[in-house]
């Protein structure tokens, strides 16, 4: 016999998300779903976006790891809510673990919540938490061919960042090569040049993140 | 290795349409994945194989029916299939393309006994 489903496989991840999304529209807060591969930089970004904003917009933030909870332990050094999810075995968050989080987390005393996602470029993009926006980092020892390579996660995101443009002289990587490449996969991307690690281009970082706070505070009132 | 959570979400999915249904056994799942989704099919079939053991679709053949990325350009108008994901207009180059289909991860249909 057959039995017609019709259902989206992603449908009970989606409705949690809706319902995350739902609690963060209550606490007025921006929440950045934060993608990289692992080691391009999301913690060392999340520690420069701590003390650009320090004393000035509040920020929480939830971090993923498959295992230890050493990415929350170099966050707290700032004084900033932070809440380890250790995924074990899984490679992203979800939107079920994202709302596990949420409980410990006073969101009425946050503005902006970064998600750091768990290190990977493809399963993250799949799965949905509730976020306003993704944003993911490409550092540029990766190679400059990763959006040919993993387009979802470009064509999911809003903005691309690029890291450690400090080591440039050092590799390969072609940079209006990487962007071309990135802009095929999603002609709207936004991109911009970083060094987490010696502070270039972190205002623009920054602008960019304070301009979509304000954009999504203004979009909440007038709703 | 987002294959594993996808198949656990499948099987709840076909159990609960199963169970609904008073069969006994799930003999054939078809789903319908959008290339956007990523989807490797080799790795879904193992994943699923392993957590289904022991449950009413313990050996059921998993189908999948891959839908290509459909995209319609905004500013010409022209509807095209987009190959290796490279969102460009066939016909006036335009970038600005909306997706139009190959974005759904969805269980058609099962075969119950």
């Amino acid at each position: 016999m057959k039995v017609n489903v019709m259902v989206d496989v992603m449908e009970a991840n989606d409705r949690i998300a809706t319902a995350s999304k739902e609690i963060f529209d209550r606490n007025k807060n921006l929440v950045v779903n934060l993608m990289s591969s692992p080691g391009a930089g999301k913690t060392t970004l999340l520690e420069r976006t701590a003390e650009a904003f320090a004393g000035k917009v509040r920020l929480g933030v939830i971090t993923g790891d498959i295992e230890t909870s050493r990415d929350a332990e170099r966050i707290e050094k700032y004084n900033i809510p932070v809440v380890q999810l250790t995924t074990v075995t899984a490679c992203h968050l979800d939107a079920n673990m994202v709302a596990s989080a949420l409980p410990h987390l006073d969101l009425s005393q946050i503005d902006i919540l970064l998600i750091e996602n768990v290190g990977n470029l493809v399963c993250p993009a799949e799965f949905k938490v509730g976020e306003d926006c993704k944003v993911m980092i490409l550092s540029v020892t990766e190679g400059d061919e990763k959006p040919l390579k993993y387009p979802l996660m470009f064509r999911e995101s809003s903005l691309l960042i690029i890291n450690k443009i400090d080591l440039l002289p050092f590799t390969n990587f072609n940079m209006d090569e990487a962007k071309a490449n990135a802009l095929k996969m999603n002609p709207n991307l936004g991109i911009m040049e970083v060094s987490t690690t010696t502070g270039q281009g972190i205002e623009d970082w920054i602008s960019w993140l304070k301009q979509c706070w304000q954009n999504r505070v203004e979009s909440l009132r007038s709703a | 290795m987002h294959e594993l959570s996808i198949a656990q979400n499948i099987l709840d999915i076909v159990v609960a349409a199963a169970e609904k249904e008073g069969a006994q056994k799930i003999t054939r799942i078809t789903l319908v994945a959008g290339e956007t989704r990523a989807i490797v099919p080799e790795q879904l079939t193992f994943c699923f194989e392993v957590i289904a053991g022991g449950t009413i679709a313990d050996g059921a053949e998993l189908d999948l029916e891959i839908v290509p990325v459909r995209g319609t350009c905004r500013g010409c108008g022209e509807g095209f299939i987009v190959e290796d994901f490279l969102y460009i207009c066939p016909k006036c180059q335009g970038r600005d393309i909306e997706i139009t289909g190959g974005t759904e991860l969805r269980i058609k249909d099962i075969e119950v006994d």
